[in-house]
Formats: C-alpha cells, sequence, structure tokens
C-alpha cells in the first residue's frame, strides 16, 4: 500500500472540525482549571484550615496517582450511577478541568512562594484587603512567574484531550479513526493527524516566549 | 485632660517562648517623631508592627484619637475587621525592604491604593501620586518599574505610596537599613521634610545622628521592653542605664 496524499486533502476539512473541538475542549477545560484553582490557592492561603489544606493535598495525590484514561472513564461511566449523567463533551471538560486543576494549583502554589511576605503586608499596611489584595497586588505577581510552567501544562491539557476519544467526544483523535475505519488508510490520517497536534501545541509553547516578552518589563 | 494622640497601652506578644514584648506602653502626642532603637531582636520591630495590627498583640490596647485599634478580645469581628482597614489606610507604614509593587510602574504603586481604598478617581489619584512623587523626587521616574529603580529611589517610592493616603501617623520600620551608604542621605532628606512638616512618626531606627537631631524623643528597648526613654540629648550623652550604656558604646565602635 502506498502512500496517497489525496487521502489527507479528503480528509482535512472534517479534521480540522475536529481540531476546533480539540481546542475548545482544552480551552474551557484549561480555563475553568485556572478558575477553580486559583479559588482554592485563595482559600488555602487565607483560611489555612487544615481540615481543607488536608483535603486539597488528597485531591491532589489521587489526581496525580491514577491515570487521566481512568478519571475519564470514571466520570463518564461512574457518575450516572450516582444520577448524574453527562454528554460527552461536558463530561470531558469536567475531566479535563478535575485532572489539570490538580496540577495547576502546584503551579500557582510555586508561583506564590515566590511572591514575598512583605508584599501583602505593604497592601495591607494601605488598608487593601480580601478582594482587592488578591486581585489587585497577589494575583498579578503570581501569575507573571507562573507563566512558563502554565503554558506548559496548557500543551499538556491540549495533548490530553486525545484521550476524551474514548467517551465519544467527536475531537480530532476521534474523527481520525472515524475516518480510517471508513477508508482503511490510517497512515495518511493518522499522518494528518499528527500534523495537526503539533502545529497547535508549536503554536501554544511559542505564546510562552511572546507572553513572557509582554510582561518581561515588569518583572525585569 | 486633653487624650493622647497614640496611647499604647500594656502590650504583650509572644513568639513561641519568646517574650517579643512585655507590657510595653508609649503614648505620642500629635507632630512627635520618637525614634526606637536597640539591638537587634529586642522587639523594636514588632513594637511597629502591634500599632497597625499587621502583628496583633496577645494583650493590650492601640488607641488612636481616642479609638481602639483592632480589637481587644483577640477575636475580630466583620465590623472590626473593616474599622482596621480604615485605621491601617491612615496609618503609613515604610519597610525595611520597601516593598514596593514590582508588577505595578511607579505611577501605579502611589495610585492604586488610593483608587481601591480611598476611592478616589483615577484623575484624581493620577495628580496626587504626580505630585508626591515630585515631593519625593521621582518625578522622571513615574513610568520606570521598581526593579529599574535604585534601593533609595524604592525606599522614596514607597514612602509616596504611603503618604498619597494621606496619613495622621508614619511608621517607618529601618528605612535605611537596607540601603548603600550613599543612598541614605536621600531617605533621610525625605523624612525631614515629613518632619518639618509636623508628621508623626515612629522610626525605628539605627541613624543615631537623625534620631538625635529630629526625634522629640528616643526610645531604647531590650528584651521585649522599654529600658529607657526620653529627649534625644539626656538619652544618648548620660544614659542611666547599662544596657543602654554598652548598646551606645558597640554602635559607637561600629562606626570608627
Amino acid at each position: 500500500m502506498k502512500f496517497d496524499i489525496s487521502y489527507i486533502f479528503d480528509a482535512l476539512p472534517r479534521l480540522l472540525e475536529g481540531a476546533l473541538i480539540t481546542l475548545q475542549v482544552a480551552i474551557l477545560g484549561f480555563c475553568f482549571s485556572i478558575i477553580l484553582a486559583t479559588f482554592i490557592t485563595i482559600v488555602k492561603t487565607s483560611f489555612n484550615s487544615r481540615i481543607f489544606n488536608g483535603f486539597i493535598a488528597f485531591y491532589i495525590s489521587f489526581i496525580r496517582g491514577t491515570p487521566l484514561l481512568v478519571q475519564i472513564f470514571l466520570i463518564y461511566y461512574v457518575l450516572p450511577v450516582f444520577g448524574l449523567n453527562l454528554a460527552p463533551f461536558p463530561a470531558g471538560i469536567l475531566a479535563i478541568t478535575l485532572n489539570s486543576a490538580a496540577f495547576v494549583i502546584e503551579i500557582l502554589r510555586g508561583g506564590l512562594a515566590s511572591v514575598p511576605k512583605g508584599q501583602f503586608e505593604a497592601a495591607k499596611s494601605l488598608g487593601i484587603s480580601g478582594y482587592a489584595l488578591w486581585w489587585k497586588i497577589i494575583l498579578p505577581q503570581t501569575f507573571i512567574t507562573s507563566i512558563p510552567p502554565l503554558v506548559n501544562e496548557f500543551t499538556m491539557v491540549l495533548k490530553a484531550t486525545a484521550l476524551l476519544s474514548v467517551i465519544t467526544v467527536v475531537e480530532l483523535m476521534r474523527v481520525s479513526q472515524q475516518i480510517y475505519s471508513a477508508n482503511y488508510h490510517p497512515v495518511e490520517v493518522l499522518s494528518a493527524t499528527f500534523i495537526i497536534y503539533f502545529l497547535m501545541c508549536f503554536v501554544v509553547s511559542r505564546s510562552s516566549v511572546f507572553l513572557e516578552q509582554r510582561f518581561k518589563v515588569k518583572r525585569a | 485632660m486633653k487624650p493622647n494622640f497614640l496611647e499604647i497601652i500594656d502590650i504583650n506578644k509572644k513568639f513561641g517562648n519568646i517574650n517579643a514584648l512585655k507590657n510595653v506602653s508609649l503614648n505620642v502626642s500629635k507632630g512627635e517623631v520618637i525614634c526606637i532603637i536597640g539591638p537587634s531582636g529586642c522587639g523594636k520591630s514588632t513594637l511597629l508592627r502591634t500599632v497597625n495590627w499587621l502583628t496583633p498583640p496577645d494583650s493590650g490596647k492601640v488607641i488612636l484619637k481616642g479609638e481602639i485599634i483592632g480589637s481587644d478580645t483577640g477575636k475580630m469581628t466583620f465590623e472590626q475587621n473593616r474599622s482596621l482597614n480604615e485605621f491601617r489606610a491612615r496609618i503609613g507604614m515604610v519597610f525595611q525592604q520597601f516593598n514596593v509593587w514590582p508588577h505595578l510602574n511607579a505611577l501605579e504603586n502611589v495610585v492604586r491604593a488610593q483608587i481601591v481604598v480611598r476611592k478616589r478617581m483615577r484623575d484624581e489619584a493620577e495628580k496626587k501620586a504626580i505630585k508626591i512623587l515630585n515631593e519625593v523626587g521621582l518625578k522622571d521616574k513615574i513610568d520606570e518599574w521598581p526593579d529599574n529603580l535604585s534601593g533609595g529611589q524604592k525606599q522614596r517610592l514607597a514612602i509616596a505610596r504611603s503618604l498619597a493616603m494621606d496619613p495622621i501617623l508614619m511608621l517607618l520600620d529601618e528605612p535605611t537599613s537596607a540601603l548603600d551608604p550613599e543612598l541614605i542621605g536621600e531617605v533621610l532628606s525625605v523624612l525631614r521634610n515629613l518632619v518639618n512638616e509636623g508628621m508623626t512618626m515612629l522610626i525605628v531606627t539605627h541613624e543615631l545622628g537623625f534620631a538625635s537631631k529630629f526625634g522629640d524623643k528616643i526610645v531604647f528597648m531590650d528584651a521585649g521592653e522599654i529600658i529607657e526613654s526620653g529627649p534625644p540629648n539626656t538619652i544618648l550623652k548620660s544614659p542611666k542605664t547599662e544596657r543602654l550604656k554598652l548598646f551606645l558604646e558597640k554602635l559607637s565602635l561600629t562606626s570608627l
């Protein structure tokens, strides 16, 4: 069987549609995971409650200690047993969010550790507290130092979405499976899929350089 | 009798087993400049930090213009938390490590709290910031990022940030200790202007020259207690206690 490039061109429109779904799942999942992780980080630091922090530590070790594939199955097949039926797309986003949040919490912990205690004290001594303290003073510094690991985490998320094909989210990997199981040309179709994944990740990881440049002046 | 401007009454603070402050009381009248000196670890910074409740004392009261700062019961109610923020907004604090915000430029550093806490409009806040930055000699550094400023400039920026809130009391925690010797002068001259304007100040310092010239009172602390206090001349020229004598001897040795 010889490599026939015309199969790539035939498959391309559908593959790009799939890539769009991949991007949607990745971006939504990652945004939710950042929101969740930020919220957890603030609660962890502000209240310093042993019960809450213990629960979060357990959650993180659970997420890190089990395969993402198993977590995806768990959310898609086990949650319905408890009466929570999710369509593949939202189930996929939920799985990505819960998984990525564990890693983002750890990334933000590192970023927050690099913000000196004096930054909190200076803000407090001026009467800045609560929401403004975090939103205007602490979080900007935390996120600026966390740009490289956060971008790295996003590329991990982008690639992890391929696993969602197993719960029939019609993203790039799923689409390519559908195409080659119909035309029996996996080599061409998978090559195209491979290149599309690579291009997406390449653009994302290059954006790290851009973002760092953009905020560089602020940390020089 | 007219109540004192600031009253610190019987403050106690323990860190683990260490008594950082033991029944410390201090009265400050309006416009007074009080310099707190003492060996490292004697509790002088802690005393300063209990005034605006950055370090809540274990017991004792801090009273500013007749109102209690924080709480004297240990627990803070929501209402007390809010009034604490209002107190803090009126009490400027300057730190040894400057603690300017690196993600904001000089102007924004001075503007931010005015907008967030004082609820000023941006125009008004910027106008005020520019005026104050001008006063501390940072006119041409308005758009600069803190990381591009020298230590002395950072500290002057930090002072400007406090002044923009129209403080009625300034707490300065070793404002010149982290500076290169040739940069100390520019910060001290800003402080001198503040003294001349009649600002009430509590300064933890090792600059005995500044203390004796501009301080109305020098407080000597050791091991969490106020050992001696009085006008600079009496304290520095004729110390009564052995501990103060020893401390002053050590300081003059290092300046040789």
